[in-house]
């Protein structure tokens, strides 16, 4: 048991420490990402479909409020706006244009922000709206020049510019070519300034064309042959979310690198995570006064003296078998390195090689870099091809950063899905699967059981399939960080308690006793016999045990002294429980910082053996 | 071992037995040593000249010591291996010494627990043995649960040096008889006779020769972990439970052991004390207590302050302990690259409660008969959080277990888009095609041999990590041979990570094809590392006119403008230009000019914008080249400081990053007498290392001076 609860109790810590050397590790910032969006508020929005469905607007406003939170829970640093245009209500920076209602300026997402957007859904949202924005006017060239304004006001560096248009109509305004023509001036000049802008466009009775402005105003594709444009408007909340969680964050390489074929053979290649296990974010100190964060210095001091220490006066050690083993800071380094980061092709095995339960790590997405090699994607798009229609993987070694050591990965391919409305599903590329070494596999005791017969397989094979359902990996939100922030929000907002969470891996219980009905019992009763109960445990050694032994059941283990000390002499301290181990740092006064064992016997050690 | 008198025997050119025996053990005590093992040792060397063991009585067991008792092993033993171990001069009955190591493990393992007993002989057998009591010896490891491993510098079996698998069961041995002394037959006959007794079916593959062994010990040891059971009960609704116990089976295994600081002049640790403080992000950096800080979280723009009582109470709570199934999926819903966490644990019904088995046995081969897994909510215990995963069904030839692997939360997943591949640009033609066709041919790694069965020649789950490895070996050398540089990395675990050679042959012309049938050229990168002078360079058509002009005069500026006098103080058309005339006028204090000069960079400064940057690194650059010239470095670098610290706060990491590039650094004492700052320190201060700036420290303690300067600018 010991080394579950040592895994799991310092989960934190370790984490810590492998940060980075997972695959999904921290990308370099180099500015910020900033997202506008640009809310049509004129009264074609607030039009209410016939059958209860949400109106355009409230549906944006829903998908407004998606981003700020999620943007808040993983990456609140990024700059969000939120701008209506075709008001009667005028609100900008130096009110310099008519009919556009900044309602949030570029800035990080707060509590404050998320409230505000909830009051503006639902029917009492559309009301407020009406109150204090109201629909009037509409030129599109002013509400994209006040963006404009809104970027050219932020002081910091902002690495990624993006502006969504949400819009139900297709002529927005009416005809008016002076009009026209401003808005496609200010389009073109927010793109030269590095804008990316979407249209997010919205149903409208006959048909939302594209074509007929909009065209001309949105960042053409990145893939020239895809016109890119989703020329079918979202008509659902599901359609319109997804679409804009996939353009709302940027695509962010970890690192692009070689994949090397052979001599002189260097295919580009880009390194993406696309599933990385979201953290709570890790808690910031504050001063208890004014609230407001401290920064932490660390300095490193001689104990005797009291001078600094700098690097070059300091080594690093291990001990093994009983002696020190000192190296230098940067002999530590040097023996991590291997090679310079890339990927080489060792060779081809069929899929079928590939074992399901050869898992280390998340795996990572591949995809090339034509902007780095020319020729990139052609040769990729060969072996990816090839792979595919082969059903094979490459074995590669890969390097992953400076000083890493290498890991052998299989390089899997994944073609190119599209769902019916032209929006990507899975992206073409090579999934990069980490496997194991000789030492992440345990040797396990398979106990020897006897199996089932048909007749009880077939018992459970009914169950099974009463209780079949379509998994989707977007379907569960970890509970444990979704409390966490609504604790935040409630905190922040001073509300009386934070929102319930559904926690949606809970076995809904109720239902699956309904659907199985009768079948529970009848296998029961196919594999247990009468008395049996599974719930209690076979205590039945562990009984002979109490009877017999008497008091023997939880012996306080005190350790004599000088028994202590033959196992540090021996070095057999690994041989004791941590129990026991934190009683005698206990007597000895040995202040540990940790509870790992190891920390407990270096600890230990180090008192005894002075 | 028996380092007795034949030991020391070799054909010209060969190593005596007695070295290779004396390696066998070298490495495996190093392998024991790092891989902290609690096995425990003990040494008894045979044919000595003294004699030094408990039995040794009226003339028996003479020539047998015992040279160290059961303990764990460590460097002290590999020291004395190395240095007292020597062949020396007497013979001794290898039965005899096996004797001694009987008595020895029955008399120091009393009242410990052991899993295992073993006695390892490492003899050439050249001694003649009394086979009186061969039967009562046996007898006696028996009762004792002791079993055997014999190293020997001759193969036992025919085919034991071709490594084969094959039968060595044979009771003749006419290859293995070659070049063999009678005694040594004997030997032989007898130990096989002994190693069959104890185990009929592989007794004799625990007898090895030295070279095999050598081989297989070269690497250390894997990083072995003892399987922790986590029992639990695998529930379907409320009422249909099953017991089970899981394992990890696969898991991204880490070093155990971290390193540890240690003074370099002493080595020691506790020489070494790391403090942290708190202070205020203010300019005087404010020192906080400890107790004085409070925890917070961010939740978007707001630090909300959030103590850890509040958090606990407040946290997302569950019942501990589960592994409840939410419903059965396709197996072809799961994705294998949206596996996530870094274990796969597999799934047993406890060994002792055969219901448990026959159930579980039931779901997992009605999940392997649809094609089918279960979701489960897995929990480890209370306080860890609770995750979803897959269950997979898996049967293997001796056992069946369902395999847990967990899957990601909507919060883990991102959604890329990519352009896609069927690009005009991009879809390779049928002959480039073909090429990598032929590419994969000769690349195969698993191949059907003559008998039709599939080979795999590089299975990477059987190399031990090579980290590891390479550690071990730098620790492994440091401690065997302090004061020398580390060796260079093993030539066998540089071999086991690259391609097979038959690959690595058979590929070369299809790679060559593949080469020319794909054209590949690397973009010239020009972002990397440009200079502010590349950037905006007089050859890159400079927009700036002035500036270019402002450029051309950086040493030698115009003494006409001097002596028209128009410069009365710093600019902001050519601030640069005109902090040179003004201080070579002298006309205003240095002082005086300096802050003039500095208000127009902070004013260039806060534009933001590129073409800015370089005017004010010009300035700075002048600023630097002035105060060398005069010999006052002071009011240079305390500028130079207090900019530096404001580069975050302020945004300004491209511009520095400009200035890092133009190598724009501190003075130096090595260039002004009167600076305080070390060349190394000048040189370090670019670096906007948080671990680089602990160490400027001690130059910028005098911080007080720099504020002030600030004030009087």
């Amino acid at each position: 048991m010991a080394e579950w609860n040592a895994y799991y109790r310092n989960e934190d810590d370790e984490e810590e420490q492998e940060e980075g050397e997972q695959s999904g590790g921290e990308y370099k910032v180099t500015g910020r990402d900033s997202l506008v969006f640009l809310v049509d508020a004129s009264k074609e929005m607030f039009i209410k479909e016939e059958d209860g469905k949400p109106s355009n607007f409230d549906m944006t406003m829903q998908v407004v409020r998606s981003v700020y939170t999620s943007k808040i829970t993983s990456s609140y640093r990024d700059l969000v706006a939120l701008v209506f245009y075709g008001t009667e209500q005028s609100k900008n920076p130096r009110n310099s244009f008519k009919h556009v209602y900044v309602y949030h300026d570029l800035d990080e997402p707060g509590a404050k922000r998320v409230q505000e957007v909830d009051e503006l859904r639902g029917s009492k949202g559309a009301q407020l709206a009406a109150k204090t924005m109201g629909s009037g006017e509409t030129s599109l060239g002013d509400a994209l020049w006040c963006c404009a304004n809104l970027y050219s006001d932020i002081k910091l560096r902002l690495s990624h510019k993006r502006l969504m248009i949400f819009t139900c109509r297709d002529d927005p305004h009416e005809g008016d070519s002076v009009k026209d023509r401003q808005g496609r001036t200010k389009a073109s000049d927010l793109r030269d300034t590095g804008v990316i802008i979407n249209l997010m466009h919205l149903m409208k009775p006959g048909g939302f064309d594209v074509s007929l402005y909009f065209r001309d105003i949105i960042t053409p594709p990145e893939d020239e042959s895809d016109l890119g444009l989703q020329l079918e408007p979202c008509a659902k909340l599901e359609d319109l979310q997804n679409r804009v969680r996939a353009k709302e964050k940027k695509k962010r390489v970890l690192n692009r690198l070689n994949l090397c074929l052979g001599e002189g053979i260097n295919v580009a290649v880009g390194v993406y995570s696309t599933a990385v296990p979201a953290r709570k974010p890790p808690p910031i100190k504050l001063y208890r006064e004014t609230n407001e964060p401290v920064r932490s210095k660390t300095r490193v001091f001689h104990t005797q003296t009291g001078s600094l220490l700098l690097p070059s006066e300091l080594k690093k050690a291990q001990v093994y078998g009983k002696k020190q083993i000192v190296m230098e800071t940067d002999e530590v380094d040097s023996i991590k390195k291997f090679e310079d980061p890339g990927m080489f092709l060792i060779g081809f095995k069929p899929m079928e090689k590939l074992k399901l339960h050869h898992h280390v790590r998340p795996a990572v997405f591949l995809y090339p870099e034509e902007d780095d090699v020319k020729g990139s994607s052609c040769l990729f798009s060969a072996l990816l091809k090839r792979c595919s229609e082969r059903n094979m993987f490459a074995l590669c070694r890969f390097t992953a950063r400076r000083n890493y050591s290498p890991r052998f990965v299989a390089l899997v391919p994944q073609e190119e899905e599209s769902d019916e409305g032209k929006g990507q599903i899975t992206p073409a590329g090579f999934n990069v699967i980490y496997l194991p070494f000789a030492d992440d596999i345990r040797t396990l005791d398979a106990p020897q059981l006897p199996c089932a017969s048909q007749e009880q397989v077939d018992k459970m094979k009914q169950i099974v399939t009463k209780l079949r359902f379509k998994y989707r990996s977007d379907a569960f939100e970890n509970p444990a960080i979704q409390q966490h922030f609504r604790n935040l929000e409630a905190l922040a907002l001073d509300m009386v308690a934070p929102e319930d969470i559904e926690d949606l891996i809970m076995p809904k219980v109720d239902q699956i006793d309904t659907r199985l009905g009768p079948l529970v019992q009848e296998f029961k009763d196919l594999v247990y016999p009468a008395n049996y109960n599974p719930e209690t445990k076979p205590a039945a050694k562990r009984k002979t045990a109490d009877n017999g032994g008497g008091a023997e059941k939880k012996p306080k283990v005190e350790l004599p002294e000088d028994e202590l000390r033959a196992h540090v002499q021996n070095s057999t301290l690994g041989k004791l429980t941590v129990p026991v181990l934190k009683d005698a740092c206990k007597k000895f006064g040995v202040r540990t910082t940790g509870t790992k064992k190891q920390e407990l016997i270096d600890a230990l050690i180090a008192q005894l053996s002075s | 071992m028996d380092v007795g008198f034949s030991m020391s025997n070799s054909a010209p050119g060969e190593e005596p037995p007695f070295e290779l025996a004396k390696k066998v053990i070298q490495k495996f005590v190093q392998r024991q040593v790092f891989a902290e093992t609690k096995d425990e040792m003990a040494l008894v060397l045979f044919g000595t000249d003294s004699t030094k063991n408990p039995l040794e009585q009226d003339g028996q067991y003479q020539n047998i010591t015992v040279h160290r008792n059961l303990m764990i092993p460590d460097f002290e033993l590999l020291e004395e291996i190395a240095n007292q171990i020597h062949p020396e001069s007497q013979q001794a009955d290898w039965l005899d010494a096996l004797v001694v190591c009987m008595d020895l493990l029955k008399k120091q393992t009393e009242g410990k627990k052991y899993d295992r007993l073993v006695i390892v002989l490492l003899t050439d057998l050249c001694t003649q043995a009394s086979p009186d009591e061969l039967d009562i010896i046996i007898d006696n490891l028996k009762t004792a649960g002791i079993t055997l491993q014999f190293f020997l510098p001759f193969p036992a079996g025919d085919d034991e040096e071709g490594g084969g698998d094959g039968d060595r069961g044979g009771s003749g041995h006419p290859g293995a008889g070659k070049g063999l002394s009678r005694e040594q037959e004997q030997g032989l006959d007898m130990v096989k006779h002994v190693m069959l007794s104890l185990d009929e079916e592989d007794g004799l593959d625990e007898i090895y020769s030295f070279r095999n062994a050598l081989e297989q010990l070269c690497m250390f040891k894997r990083i072995e972990r003892r399987p922790t059971a986590w029992p639990c009960q695998l529930t379907i609704g409320s009422s249909l439970s099953i017991r089970i116990v899981g394992y990890k089976a696969v898991m991204d295994e880490r070093l155990k052991k971290t390193w540890i600081t240690v003074d370099a002049q002493t080595n020691k640790r506790d020489d070494v004390k790391r403090e942290t403080v708190y202070c205020l992000d203010d300019d005087n950096e404010t020192e906080v207590q400890k107790e004085d800080i409070i925890q917070g979280f961010r939740y978007g723009s707001d630090i909300v302050p959030f103590s850890k009582v509040d958090q606990d109470q407040m946290k997302y709570k569950h019942d501990g302990k589960c592994f409840a199934v939410l419903g059965f999926t396709k197996q072809s819903n799961i994705h294998r690259h949206q596996f996530i966490g870094n274990q796969v644990i597999k799934v047993f019904a406890p060994k002792d409660d055969e219901h448990a088995g026959v159930a579980l046995s039931a779901l997992i081969r009605a999940l392997d008969e649809l094609n089918m897994v279960a979701i489960v909510r897995y929990a480890y215990d209370r306080r860890c959080n609770p995750q979803v995963g897959a269950a997979f069904p898996c049967i293997k030839q001796h056992y069946e277990c369902l395999m847990y692997i967990q899957l990601p939360f909507m919060e883990d997943l991102s959604h890329f888009t990519f352009p896609s591949l069927e690009n005009k640009k991009f879809v390779p033609t049928e002959a480039q095609l073909s090429a990598v066709d032929s590419l994969i041919d000769s690349m195969m790694l698993v191949e059907k041999d003559e008998s039709g069965e599939q080979k795999d020649m590089l299975k990477v789950h059987h190399i031990p990590n090579p980290a590891f490895q390479r550690h071990f070996q730098c620790l492994h050398h440091r401690a065997v041979n302090p004061g020398t540089p580390l060796p260079p990395m093993e030539p066998w675990l540089k071999a086991a990570l690259e391609r097979p050679e038959v690959i690595s042959e058979r590929c070369q012309a299809p790679l060559e094809e593949v080469k020319r049938k794909f054209p590949l050229t690397a973009v010239e990168k020009k972002k990397q590392l440009k200079t502010s002078a590349q950037i905006f360079g007089k050859d890159t058509g400079e927009p700036d006119a002035k500036k270019a002009k402002g450029d051309e005069e950086e040493e030698d500026y115009n003494l006409a403008d001097i002596a028209e006098g128009s410069v009365t103080s710093v600019g902001s058309v050519d601030p640069a230009r005109d902090f040179r005339t003004l201080v070579k006028l002298k006309s205003l204090p240095f002082g005086e000019v300096c802050q003039q000069l500095t208000h127009r960079i902070e004013q260039l400064l806060s534009n933001k914008n590129t073409h800015y940057y370089m005017k004010s690194i010009t300035c700075i650059q002048a600023f630097r080249e002035q105060s060398v010239k005069l010999g006052k470095a002071d009011l240079y670098n305390s500028y130079l400081q207090s900019l530096k610290r404001s580069i975050p706060n302020r945004g300004l990491e491209v511009f520095w990053d400009l200035l890092v590039q133009d190598a724009v650094t501190l003075i130096s004492k090595d260039e002004v007498e009167g600076s305080t700052v070390s060349k190394n320190e000048a040189n370090q201060f670019l670096i906007t290392d948080e671990k680089k700036e602990e160490v400027a420290a001690p130059t910028t303690e005098d911080t007080g001076d720099v504020d002030d300067l600030l004030d009087m600018m």
